[in-house]
């Protein structure tokens, strides 16, 4: 099931304005925005062609609305590899250059993270409408500033925080907002790898250039890289944003094959002001355990990554029979699903859960480009959409800002050895949902 | 009135009587059409009656039980024992004997080549053959208990039931009100809340053994004594309900190779395996 199918379900129940009021930065999915849109093409330029630029235009050549009218990268063959897609796309090799380009409409932005803040207000000073990679940026100030920017020269903002946009992130987090698993008490984050998350350098003096993920100058390795995709589930679960945060890193593998001096082992822990923690642990030499993202209720829980239902009482006792009875009452003869093996109270570990959809496609968490069916698309066609209308989507900017926000906050607090909180110049108004 | 009674005559063509009770560690619901309130609730009193009786008749951890009466001392002298339960245990032994021993209520008795109890007729006692065994039947119950319930409601006045005795048992009387059968779906174990198999019931009973819905494993195999990995489920259809609770659980326990030898000792019963793929897709192999 994609966005659009989900949107359609709950439209034919109902739904479709509850899930709209809920998660408004879906709107760009709806049979209204869809025809606002049609006919359109869209000019777009990509600054960054390495893997995860690679990752978007695999996207985009499926969609017929968009026209990559120029690429960008200082890194020659990244830029070749793109152009091959687009072959009538301008290249650059300086992004400011490219941002003169008036034909361009929206940017792109899939660069190493300490690029990430002044490309994006460059390209939103020259007008255009932004989809930059995850994290905000770098530093704390600098995602403010991005955010000021923005509210200064209103325009289009995208941060590639997909999850907001996969379907089964959108329909679990409704559930939980309606308490099909009851009082929120815990939120559980992990990302386990067993590689080295390096890429292949052709030569020595382009390791840095290559392997910036890795080098503290250029990313704050794990907390930015993975972290942020999963800081979300709390504030989009609870309406609330970390009071404090606390945490612990440390570099205990992959140190000793090159000179990487960004964690490669990391836990950190974010209490809410109703007390609730959430854990985020990254651990890049045992793989066992994948990636989790779990929202622990009173009454269940709900696994995003799987998209399962799991409930801590027991299965309702006789439900087939009660609707058996009410077609008896209207008059109906349909099937009652209800027989199966012995009913018993179900211990909570060994419940087997109940999707909480159809057609659900679970991602590994092990591709450190990036996944088919993580909502990369949905986010894609939704910016797409966006850079037409020029309308900035509600609430999914200041998501994407607290994401990084507190994902670096966790990070000085590693760095520091201290319990953190948010300073107030950083706070900027966030509507729980 | 019995405590889960609920009467609707919301559909004047055919009232509805439901009851519902937790006993014999199940949940039991009966729903009968066609009776007025005073009937239904005659008829609730009197399921509720007999089940609870049941319940403490075979319960062998109820201490006060006759069965408990036998288990503590039947190792040791000839317990004699009422018609009812005397009934039941050669009953039981019949199972056994027509199930190869792949359904018993004698429990601990892998590696036995002979029966684990005498049975004397002369006197109704029991006598264990061996030290350590007990007997449990609680498998036996469920089905037996339900026969009696499908009796009552075939002795009342009801248009039609449908008996669902923990989801794994159930049986009708009739047919629905819209329809030549009761349908009732097995839920797919591998796609939770999706339809497995149908049965189509009229005037019969259908039983499912397999894994717990928390996917434990729990029904033994006595010759063995170890508990049976299986993962798909059997479904048995026929007159009786305890036959079919005897069928499913026996041929859940039973290799392949000697299931349908199992079948042919049991006339006017089928059953089928029911294989839920985690990948999608379900496979029926008819046994019988």
């Amino acid at each position: 099931m994609n966005r659009k199918e989900f949107l359609s379900d709950c439209g034919k129940m109902g739904m479709a304005g509850v899930a709209l009021s809920l998660f408004p930065w879906l709107e760009s999915c709806s049979e209204k925005a869809k025809q606002e849109v049609q006919g359109e093409k869209v000019q777009i330029g990509i600054i960054g062609t390495g893997s995860r630029g690679l990752f978007h235009i695999k996207h985009l050549v499926q969609m017929p609305n968009v026209e990559v009218v120029a690429l960008c990268d200082n890194y020659r063959p990244h830029l070749e590899d793109a152009a091959q897609y687009y072959p009538e796309a301008k290249l650059y090799d300086d992004y400011r250059r490219m941002l003169e380009n008036k034909d361009v409409k929206g940017v792109i932005i899939a660069t190493p993270l300490y690029l990430h803040a002044p490309m994006t207000i460059a390209a939103m000073e020259a007008g255009k409408a932004v989809f930059c990679e995850k994290s905000m940026a770098y530093t704390m100030d600098e995602a403010l500033e991005v955010y000021n920017c923005r509210k200064e020269l209103g325009g289009v903002l995208f941060i590639g925080q997909q999850r907001l946009f996969d379907p089964k992130y959108v329909k679990a987090m409704q559930m939980i907002h309606e308490g099909v698993i009851g009082e929120v008490v815990g939120v559980r984050n992990y990302w386990y790898r067993n590689n080295n998350w390096r890429r292949e350098v052709p030569s020595p003096e382009l390791e840095r250039h290559i392997n910036w993920r890795l080098y503290s100058e250029y990313s704050r390795g794990l907390m930015t890289e993975l972290a942020c995709h999963q800081l979300q589930n709390g504030s989009w679960a609870m309406g609330q944003l970390p009071k404090q945060v606390m945490g612990a890193g440390s570099l205990i593998h992959w140190d000793k094959e090159d000179e990487r001096d960004v964690y490669d082992n990391v836990c950190a822990i974010f209490t809410y002001p109703n007390g609730v923690n959430m854990t985020f642990e990254s651990i890049i030499s045992n793989k066992h355990f994948g990636m989790g993202e779990q929202i622990l209720g009173t009454k269940g829980t709900i696994d995003l990554v799987t998209a399962m239902h799991y409930t801590d009482e027991p299965a309702p006792k006789g439900s087939g029979m009660h609707q058996l009875i009410e077609q008896i009452e209207s008059g109906v003869m349909s099937n009652s699903v209800f027989a199966g093996t012995s009913w018993a109270a179900e211990s909570s570990a060994l419940a087997p859960g109940m999707p909480i959809m159809q057609n659900v496609k679970v991602v590994s968490g092990e591709s450190s480009v990036g996944a088919e069916a993580d909502g990369s698309k949905e986010l894609l066609e939704a910016f797409l959409h966006a850079v037409v209308t020029g309308k900035q989507p509600e609430k999914v900017l200041e998501e994407s800002y607290y994401a990084t926000q507190f994902a670096l906050l966790a990070d000085k607090a590693m760095h520091e050895n201290a319990i953190l909180t948010l300073d107030e110049k950083y706070k900027v108004p966030y509507t729980p949902f | 009135m019995a405590a889960g009674f609920r009467y609707s005559d919301k559909n004047v063509l055919h009232p509805i009587s439901f009851v519902e009770l937790d006993a014999m560690h199940t949940h039991v619901e009966l729903l009968l059409t066609g009776l007025s309130r005073e009937q239904g609730e005659k008829f609730a009193q009197e399921a509720e009656r007999r089940i609870k009786d049941m319940e403490r008749r075979f319960n062998r951890y109820d201490m006060k039980s006759p069965l408990a009466v036998v288990n503590s001392r039947a190792a040791v002298e000839s317990v004699g024992v009422d018609d009812e339960l005397f009934m039941a245990l050669e009953l039981c032994e019949v199972f056994r004997v027509a199930t190869k021993g792949y359904f018993s209520v004698a429990t601990d008795t892998a590696g036995l080549e002979h029966t684990p109890y005498i049975l004397d007729g002369a006197t109704h006692g029991v006598k264990f053959l061996t030290d350590g065994v007990q007997l449990d039947m609680g498998g036996f119950a469920k089905g037996f208990a339900l026969d009696q319930v499908l009796k009552l409601s075939r002795e009342s006045e009801a248009a039609s039931a449908l008996l669902n005795f923990g989801n794994s048992s159930v049986a009708a009387v009739g047919h629905h009100p819209y329809g030549e059968w009761w349908a009732v779906g097995v839920e797919n174990t591998a796609q939770r809340g999706t339809l497995a198999y149908e049965a189509h019931l009229c005037d019969a009973a259908m039983s499912v053994s397999g894994r717990t819905p928390a996917g434990e494993y729990h029904i033994v195999d006595p010759h063995t004594g170890l508990k049976v990995a299986q993962d798909g489920m059997i479904v048995v259809e026929g007159r009786s309900a305890l036959v079919a609770e005897v069928l499913s659980t026996a041929l859940y326990a039973a290799p392949e190779s000697k299931r349908e030898s199992i079948m042919q000792q049991f006339e006017g019963y089928s059953a089928t395996e029911i294989i839920c793929h985690k990948a999608g897709g379900v496979e029926k192999r008819i046994i019988k």
